[in-house]
């Protein structure tokens, strides 16, 4: 009864007769027209960029960006893949260290989630305030720099692009605040059977947990596969390089140096296409995410519910 | 109820502490032993006296900041944008998210899905080239369309004014695919009886939105509000620069607390300075945050962060 | 409500651990550092045989900018040659241009380990030496391990060099005049018939004619908005024509070349600064360039190679570059190097605009000192580090010329420019006028007792962040023409500069030159 009800739910078949379908009816035109409209906003500039990584730089130069290319050129792709061995090693590390990192991060973010939003942990409030205070204050980039290529020496190790973004409060905290639409039902009746906490959470939490999980494992993907932070100040080896370190330095490097040429007074002059290119690493770092995509989607596009699985 | 006394409980909660304990060495390796850092503020950093043998001098690196004369100015902007993204991002998220949800259908749902998400991965960099394209003076394209139809050039970037609401509507496009996947999350976590109770009772699906579905994200939208009101006097620091950049004829209405610091600072870098202007972010932040968590609390206490 | 204590007692438990773990760190530091101070002595007890070379030593090089492709194969060749004369290799890291900012000033807090790192004016070389990050150079240390470099740097390069009176850096010895010159289209001009541009009113006949009948040409343009606190032409119509030196480019303040007693002004607030204004205004109301100019986002000199720019202000190498990048690549554009102040009085270029330092806690301070001296003063070597291996990276013309090769590319676009010295080889598609202006320059290098001053500003900290920020808020809209009433902004500009602490700034300024003068 509930799975039908679902299927109802979040399918948009008109139901009821008269005045209902009346209301259904307005809320699919409006629904159409405002999702279309932004989908529009989000789609233009991406097309832009897609036709910008593939336009002449000089006409780029000439007339700004198009959404047709007047003059095809794969000059940027062809300066991005010219070491190829050195772009796939990059995106070697950066799914190696999205996956481990995502896997590790999401398992830690839903057990300390789930111990904080247990409404008979007594000191459930001041370890949330204890994880929250630190996001207000910071040392700064100094300490925290010296506590791991110091202390912990981290340095030029894969494990410094994975460790310090492990956990995240903001994860944790809106992850415990979708745990806590689960019925606490669950927990008592299984804590009644002599069930222990560790395994209520593993066999009960984490299966209903499932568009939680979806969604706070898809932002810590994103939060991997877009770190080039953790990169930049600890990796120097050329083989531990994620994606979007490799992209940005190659980049920075360009723009950076006509700066410092001035400031020193040396003379060298490049010509690269640096706008078809910044176009084209955007499309080259996206590309593979968007292809992943629709197979985490599925978990928060489509209801999987309480109620459903409880029947 | 202390009949067991501190150990008592910790006995009782045995295995849930020990859930915490990865979270709690994490958050003290990662935050709080090098918080110890924020005595930088208060400090004239040296290299050989390192973090704590580096003379005090006092409150000498708050001077910069608040005798710049724009103190007020670029805390107040900060906190403006701030509540303005806060406000606008979450009412166009959710928004997407219900209709998303409710009103279209499932290929138009997952694709335009993806779609919203697409901004999300185009960098602030690119994000600020292509808006130099849309609206510079001379060849934007904004300004090509409104001379095709005999109108006046509009020179956005010497205007002040027209830039809050460039930055809020920049700051939700970027931010819509992304946050409106939480509300998505959030949504499909309803317990559908409580849809089928009101088929029951006759309501109509307008309704039954703003009766079940937005009730239900109360929680939701508590928590991510509170989560960015102790961000709130902290400006994106990527956005402000990449959209105005160093353009000093728009700052009265675009200067934030971040980029006004790191303005002042790129000559210098002197550490305690920095410091110094993140340690000011963070007291107001805390104080803000206290406060909406203790109107939180008792409005219900189950909502608040802490 | 009694469990409140336990909880409050772990908070302190995890604060104590802090403090304490901190602390330790710092006082490793600081141990690592007070021994670094006393390095030379320490360096000094190497093995005191023959040379005191006898221990191979790797030297650790901390330099900025990408990591050049055939690194690998340029320093095996290096590290043979120095191996043969002072028994050490080199080993650079690579800071990214992209980040070194960041990164550079976190490997000093770290105290991570290298011996030499590049340094400059414009890399933080003030600040980095006070903050105790490099070893003081003694002339004995110096004499001693450096007996090329002491021979052939001129006393103003080491004068300059100073931090409060301490040697931090071996600077670079490459006293060319670095003044900036106008990239025109001499096409255009031609076009035109205008004379040939070789002063303001010159060019700014030719700024606004072309601005009034070149449809979808900018007129003049300048770089994208960067942080830097001037109108680009500046240095030219300012500082280059009112032969006035600016102490420093990020405050308003300048004296008079040839004013003996050293006399500091703002120059916002000056007749001449007024008459620019006034200057500028009017070929900004002519179109002169565009109004957006203040958040322009594209590189000039693609702009100007798409014929969508008419001229630029730059340095003349970049600008000579420039032009014979565009003879090769674009011949039927013609563009000429106009310089707008040829008679007024140059000064040679400071010598901290690139430099090696020694890391202060570095145990091979001596032997690094010979490496540098070898990399500056040393032909061989030299051509080494600063071109790559000759018939790879560079095709040698005579003794001090050179001809770019197909592999120039993979040994270039780092910061050797600290071992620049006179045995540099020029590039030899150099256009032949710019030779000839950069010589007439040359002629008129004018020297004066405050070209060693350098200004010390740990005291007006917060004054030279406060003033820089005003400069970027309130000057450069107002010198791009984008203020209408002109005498209401430079008013304006002047009461916000007060209000940032101009005078204290000032008077400061004053103090250290004077003190400076006495001591000559």
């Amino acid at each position: 009864m509930s799975a039908a009800m679902t299927n109802e739910k979040t399918g948009n078949a008109p139901r009821g007769a008269g005045k209902k379908q009346i209301d259904r009816l307005l809320l699919t035109i409006i629904g159409y027209v405002f999702i279309s409209l932004l989908a529009i906003v989000c789609i233009i500039p991406f097309l832009l960029i897609i036709s910008s990584s593939l336009t002449e730089e000089a006409k780029i130069v000439e007339n700004g960006f198009q959404l047709i290319p007047t003059a095809f050129s794969v000059e940027a792709y062809t300066l991005l893949f010219k070491y190829p061995a050195q772009m796939l090693k990059a995106y070697g590390v950066t799914i190696a260290v999205t996956a481990l990192g995502t896997l590790a991060g999401l398992f830690l973010t839903a057990m300390t989630a789930y111990v904080l939003q247990r409404k008979d942990f007594k000191w459930r409030n001041k370890f949330s305030f204890f994880f929250f205070f630190t996001t207000l204050f910071s040392g700064g980039l100094v300490p925290w720099y010296l506590m791991i290529v110091n202390y912990l020496d981290l340095k030029d190790r894969l494990i410094v692009l994975i460790l310090p973004m492990l956990l995240n409060v903001f994860y944790i905290i809106v992850m415990k605040s979708f745990m806590s639409s689960i019925p606490e039902a669950i927990t008592e009746s299984a804590k009644i059977d002599g069930a222990g906490d560790f395994r209520i959470f593993i066999q009960l939490i984490l299966p209903l947990s499932k568009p939680a999980l979806a969604t706070i494992g898809l932002f810590i993907a994103l939060a991997y596969w877009n770190d080039w932070y953790n990169a930049l100040l600890f990796i120097s080896n050329e083989n531990l390089m994620p994606l979007q370190y490799y992209l940005y330095k190659m980049l920075g490097n360009m723009d950076g140096m006509r700066k410092a040429m001035v400031s020193s007074g040396a003379v060298v002059t490049m010509n690269i296409p640096t706008e078809s290119l910044k176009m084209a690493m955007t499309i080259v770092a996206t590309g593979p995410i968007l292809l992943a995509y629709p197979f985490i989607q599925r978990y928060f596009v489509q209801g999987l519910t309480i109620g459903a699985v409880k029947g | 109820m202390n009949r067991h006394g501190f150990l008592g409980d910790v006995r009782k909660n045995k295995t849930l502490l020990l859930m915490l304990i990865p979270a709690v060495l994490f958050f003290i390796l990662f935050a709080y032993v090098p918080m110890a850092g924020i005595v930088l503020a208060f400090k004239q950093f040296n290299y050989g006296g390192g973090i704590f043998g580096s003379p005090w001098n006092g409150l000498d690196n708050f001077r910069f900041f608040f005798e710049s004369g724009n103190a007020w100015m670029v805390t107040r902007n900060t906190a403006l944008y701030n509540i303005a993204f806060i406000i606008v991002n979450n009412v166009l998220q959710i928004a997407a998210a219900i209709l998303l949800f409710e009103a279209v259908g499932k290929w138009f749902r997952k694709i335009s899905q993806t779609v919203m998400f697409l901004p999300y991965f185009i960098s602030w960099v690119v994000v600020g080239a292509i808006a130099y394209n849309l609206f510079n003076y001379d060849v934007g394209t904004l300004n090509s369309i409104l001379t095709a139809f005999g109108l006046e050039r509009i020179d956005i970037y010497n205007t002040p004014s027209y830039w809050p609401f460039i930055l809020v509507l920049v700051s939700a496009w970027k931010a819509l695919g992304y946050g409106s996947v939480m509300y998505l999350a959030a949504i499909t976590g309803i317990d559908t009886e409580m849809y089928e109770a009101a088929e029951i009772d006759g309501a109509n699906v307008f309704e039954r939105i703003f009766h079940i579905t937005i009730p239900n994200l109360y929680p939701t939208i508590i928590i991510l509000v509170l989560l960015a009101v102790g961000n709130i006097f902290r400006g994106d620091f990527g956005m402000f620069y990449n959209m105005v950049g160093n353009n000093g004829l728009l700052f009265s209405s675009t200067d934030v607390i971040d980029t006004f610091v790191f303005r002042s600072l790129t000559t210098s870098n002197e550490i305690g300075l920095s410091a110094a202007a993140g340690f000011y972010q963070s007291v107001l932040g805390f104080a803000t945050i206290l406060l909406a968590n203790y109107a939180v609390r008792k409005y219900d206490k189950d909502h608040a962060l802490f | 409500m009694q469990n409140k204590k336990p909880f409050i007692l772990l908070f302190a438990l995890v604060l104590v651990l802090t403090t304490v773990l901190s602390a330790c760190g710092s006082n490793n530091n600081a141990g690592n550092n007070t021994e670094a101070s006393n390095a030379p002595s320490e360096g000094t007890t190497e093995p005191a045989a023959n040379d005191g070379n006898s221990e191979e030593l790797v030297i650790k090089m901390l330099l900025v900018g990408g990591k050049p492709i055939d690194y690998d194969t340029v320093f095996g060749e290096l590290n043979k040659k120095l191996k043969e004369k002072v028994n050490a290799a080199v080993e650079a890291e690579f800071l990214d241009w992209s980040d070194w900012t960041q990164k550079y000033p976190l490997k000093f807090a770290a105290s991570e380990d290298f011996d030499i790192a590049y340094t400059a004016n414009w890399a933080f070389y003030n600040d980095q030496a006070l903050k105790g990050g490099f070893l003081e150079l003694t002339d004995e240390l110096l004499k001693k391990n450096m007996p090329l470099t002491w021979e052939a740097m001129p006393a103003v390069a080491w004068e300059q060099s100073k931090v409060n009176g301490k040697q931090y850096m071996v600077p670079n010895n490459n006293p060319e005049v670095t003044d900036k010159a106008v990239l025109i289209r001499d096409d255009l001009r031609k076009k035109h018939n205008l004379d040939p541009v070789n002063s303001p009113e010159t060019f700014a006949n030719y700024v606004k004619t072309i601005a009034a009948n070149e449809k979808g040409i900018n007129a003049y343009n300048a770089k994208a908005a960067d942080g830097w606190k001037w109108h680009e032409l500046d240095q030219i119509l300012l500082e280059q024509q009112n032969e006035w030196n600016l102490v420093d480019y990020n405050m308003p303040l300048a004296y008079k070349l040839d004013d003996a007693s050293g006399k500091v002004f703002n120059v916002y607030d000056t007749p001449e600064f007024k008459e620019l204004l006034k200057y500028y205004k009017d070929l900004a109301d002519n179109n002169a360039w565009s109004k957006n100019v203040v958040s322009n986002k594209n590189d000039v000199w693609q702009d100007m190679k798409a014929g969508k720019t008419a001229s630029y202000a730059q340095n003349l190498g970049t600008v000579a570059m420039n032009l014979a990048e565009l003879r090769r690549e674009q011949p039927e554009v013609e563009l000429a190097i106009a310089d707008l102040t040829p008679d007024k009085k140059k000064i040679a270029a400071i010598s901290t605009q690139n430099g090696f330092g020694i890391h202060a806690p570095s145990k091979k301070a001596e032997r690094s000192l010979k490496v540098i001296d070898l990399l500056q003063n040393d032909k061989e070597i030299h051509d080494l580090f600063m071109y790559g291996i000759a018939g790879t990276h560079y095709e040698p013309v005579g003794d001090d010329k050179f001809n770019a090769t197909a592999g120039t590319p993979n040994f270039t676009g780092f910061s050797n420019w600290g071992a620049n010295s006179p045995l540099n080889r020029k590039d030899a598609s150099f256009p032949a006028e710019a030779d000839a202006i950069a010589d007439a320059w040359q002629q008129k290098v004018y020297n004066f007792d405050l070209e060693t001053f350098v200004f010390n500003d740990a005291n007006v900290k917060n004054e030279v962040a406060n003033i820089g920020n005003v400069m970027l808020r309130y000057a450069i809209p107002l010198e791009y023409g984008l203020i209408k009433d002109i005498d209401k902004g430079q008013a304006d500009l002047i009461k916000q500069l007060q209000a940032a602490g101009i005078e204290k700034l000032q008077t400061e300024l004053q103090s250290q030159i004077d003190a400076f003068l006495a001591s000559k």
